[in-house]
């Protein structure tokens, strides 16, 4: 084989995959946790479209911030949150990344540059115009990234971000996760110009589309986009199209699914099968390599349950702290 | 010849002019709400000419909802529309979509299919077709990126000369024009695939966001025709040997490894609002049937402009220009035998106007 084909090296390949593996093993161990009743609040689960995350964190650094949504748990592993300290949150424990007070659409860990996963749909686009607003006066070429929904793209709150962003010239990314549902609701009923592109270019943003499942793809795209932010370009739109592998929340009986859809996406656009696909008919690495990544990354995610269900939860007392911050 | 119920297809993509060529290059972006209203055009168009039904290809980008909630208004106004009926199938906002519904565009004998998108969508239609052998004729409306192959015109007067073949009121003859194709295979055959513009060879070796637009990756250029006013790669062999769509054969291009060992150092515009200095090392014609063997050890085929085909050092390459490969609807022809032959004269008197007037007037 004649080298390495890819725009990344064999180390930045491997890492990639642990990213995607990792979040995928979190999310499907949620999927049965949360069955049996062993987790508070509510979960949405990212399976299936961890590519996006992955593809576009790869190119931030911790100054880079990024605003989530309530399918927030691949954002976070991908910006390197601490899984341990994550399904802690999840769990509702202490020691959780907001020491168990927030819950699985809370998470957030500004030493990482993750501003939160948000509850509150479009919430975080006017949160992201603010963090870009400072990094464009701090002058060191960090960016911020908003991820929403197709659905959550109707909301006003985004809208006026994006005009926001292209009148300030913001170093501001906003990334449409295009999953074909807002819930049960598909996006033909939903969205009446179903292309984010042509929403930017309401704004004067440029936008381009990607196949969210291929994470040559969304890498290649994001990092063009990314650049253009940082070197003082603006703003731009980057929409993945993807697929959701479990439902809305966990409990979701997808009645709104069509005919074998699920059993289709699972065999046909599972972004960590294409990967794997790719880089080994590439010759740059082999699935022997891939196995132990497969193993630590269930590894990781079984010490982080076990350690979650042994935590102590929080205390009457801990109701009082972290509910103002002193400047 | 005679008149006949006429169907024609439509397969207008939701995705092209969506790549990052937006973000690399200023590149336009033809709305969704632009494309329902050119194809709202063909509609009309085709309709007032005698075209009573159109089948057209689903999709889950946006055409297919956006156009049935116009279809509906234009109904409650009294416009006159012809029958217009999805196509039985699943989209997967893939490009599978488009193989899927020429396919059974195909299957349903339409006379002609009028396609929107760019070089891409318009190669995937061909490609299908090709296997079907029907010689159905495609007429192109760009609304893609790099538009070498579909034409920019106005989509009512593309919708007037589809009509015209259509109904018959214009003879193939007359109304239609051959197309030359490359072929590309690897490793005789075992993979294959068509450009209708230009296949290219680039040193890059994966697909990633699929345009090409980085002319050090590039190593040769094989192109069927080569329009010193068309933009996209095909514009390097335009702007060094011109080769028009319907002359013989097609121009095969060598880059060099760089300026210095370069015998033409050639600015073209090799995408929307770029362009770059691209070094020549040679240039040679490319007659029909000829396989061209790609010297390179390693790298893509891009086809129209996408990175398609990777391939490995050891892999062999050859790419083939054929000639007469397709037809298309010859818009400009049809027009002007429209109009040379009165064809779309009628009597003035509305009680001596008869309801066929259309192909009582067949040349
Ligand atoms: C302002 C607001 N309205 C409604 C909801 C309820 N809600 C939660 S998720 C959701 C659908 C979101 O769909 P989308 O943005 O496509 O994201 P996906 O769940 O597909 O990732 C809705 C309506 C909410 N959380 N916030
Ligand atoms: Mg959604």
């Amino acid at each position: 084989m004649a080298g390495n084909p890819f725009p990344l090296s064999k180390a930045e390949l491997l890492k990639a995959y642990r990213t995607m593996r990792t979040i995928r093993e979190f999310e499907e161990r949620l999927h049965v946790d949360f069955g049996r009743g062993d987790i508070p609040g509510f979960v949405h689960l990212y399976a299936g479209e961890e590519a996006a995350a992955a593809g576009i964190m790869i190119h931030l650094g911790d100054g880079d911030r990024i605003a989530s949504t309530h399918r927030g748990h691949g954002h976070c592993i991908a910006k390197g949150v601490d899984v341990g300290e994550m399904m802690l949150e999840i769990y509702g424990k202490k020691g959780g990344s907001c020491n168990g007070k927030g819950g699985s659409m809370h998470i957030a860990d500004l030493s990482k540059g993750m501003m939160g996963a948000n509850g509150i749909l479009g919430a975080g686009a006017p949160l992201v115009c603010g963090a870009a607003l400072a990094a464009k006066y701090r002058k060191k070429g960090e960016v911020a990234i908003s991820f929403v929904g197709d659905g959550a793209s109707n909301q006003g709150t985004f809208l006026e971000s994006l005009n926001l962003a292209a009148v300030w010239n913001l170093p501001a990314i906003f990334v449409v996760e295009n999953n074909g549902y807002a819930e049960s609701t598909s996006r033909d009923y939903g969205v009446a110009v179903d292309s984010y592109v042509d929403r930017a270019a309401g704004f004067g943003l440029p936008g381009i589309t990607v196949d969210g499942t291929d994470f040559f793809a969304v890498y290649e795209a994001a990092g063009e986009i990314i650049r253009r932010a940082r070197e003082g370009g603006g703003p731009s739109l980057l929409e993945c199209k993807m697929v959701r592998f479990h439902g809305h929340f966990e409990g979701d009986a997808q009645t709104y699914r069509g005919p074998g859809e699920l059993d289709d996406i699972r065999a046909n656009h599972d972004c960590l099968k294409k990967f794997a696909a790719q880089v080994t008919a590439a010759g740059v690495i082999s699935a022997d390599e891939l196995a132990p990544i497969d193993r630590e990354a269930l590894a990781v995610v079984e010490d982080a349950v076990a350690r979650a269900k042994a935590a102590p939860l929080p205390t009457v007392a801990d109701l009082t702290t972290d509910v103002y911050v002193s400047y | 010849m005679g008149e006949g119920p006429a169907t024609i297809g439509i397969i207008a993509n939701p995705v092209s002019a969506r790549d990052i060529r937006r973000v690399v290059a200023n590149a336009s972006n033809l709305q969704i709400a632009d494309r329902v209203n050119i194809v709202l055009r063909v509609l009309t168009a085709v309709h007032s000419l005698g075209v009573n039904r159109v089948l057209m290809m689903p999709d889950r980008g946006g055409i297919r909802a956006m156009l049935s909630r116009h279809l509906g208004r234009e109904r409650n106004l009294h416009h006159q529309f012809p029958a217009v009926e999805f196509l039985d199938m699943e989209p997967i906002s893939t490009v599978d979509d488009t193989f899927q519904a020429a396919r059974l565009l195909q299957a349903s004998g339409v006379a002609a299919i009028v396609v929107l998108g760019g070089d891409g969508t318009h190669r995937a239609v061909v490609r299908e077709l090709m296997n079907g052998d029907t010689g159905i004729p495609i007429a192109g409306l760009s609304t893609g990126t790099n538009n070498a192959f579909p034409e920019m015109r106005e989509s009512t007067l593309t919708g007037m000369a589809v009509a015209l073949h259509a109904t018959g009121m214009i003879a193939p003859e007359y109304a239609l024009a051959p197309n030359k194709l490359i072929e590309v295979s690897i490793n005789e055959g075992q993979r294959h695939d068509i450009a209708l513009v230009d296949a290219v060879i680039s040193h890059e070796r994966h697909i990633g966001a699929r345009a090409l637009w980085k002319t050090e990756s590039l190593h040769s250029l094989y192109l069927t025709f080569a329009d010193p006013e068309a933009i996209g790669l095909s514009a390097i062999g335009g702007m060094l040997q011109p080769v028009g769509r319907r002359d013989p054969g097609g121009l095969a291009v060598h880059l060099a490894d760089d300026g210095a060992s370069a015998g033409v150092l050639l600015r073209a515009p090799i995408a929307p609002g770029m362009l770059r200095d691209v070094p020549i090392a040679h240039w040679e014609p490319m007659p029909a049937g000829q396989a061209f063997t790609v010297p390179l050890q390693g790298g893509v085929v891009a086809l129209d402009g996408e990175r398609e085909m990777p391939f490995d050092a050891g892999d062999r390459v050859r790419v083939t220009l054929r000639e007469n490969a397709f037809s298309t609807v010859d818009v400009a022809r049809c027009l002007h035998t429209a109009a040379h032959m009165g064809l779309l004269r009628h009597p003035s008197q509305p009680h001596r106007r008869h309801p066929s007037w259309q192909a009582t007037r067949s040349p």
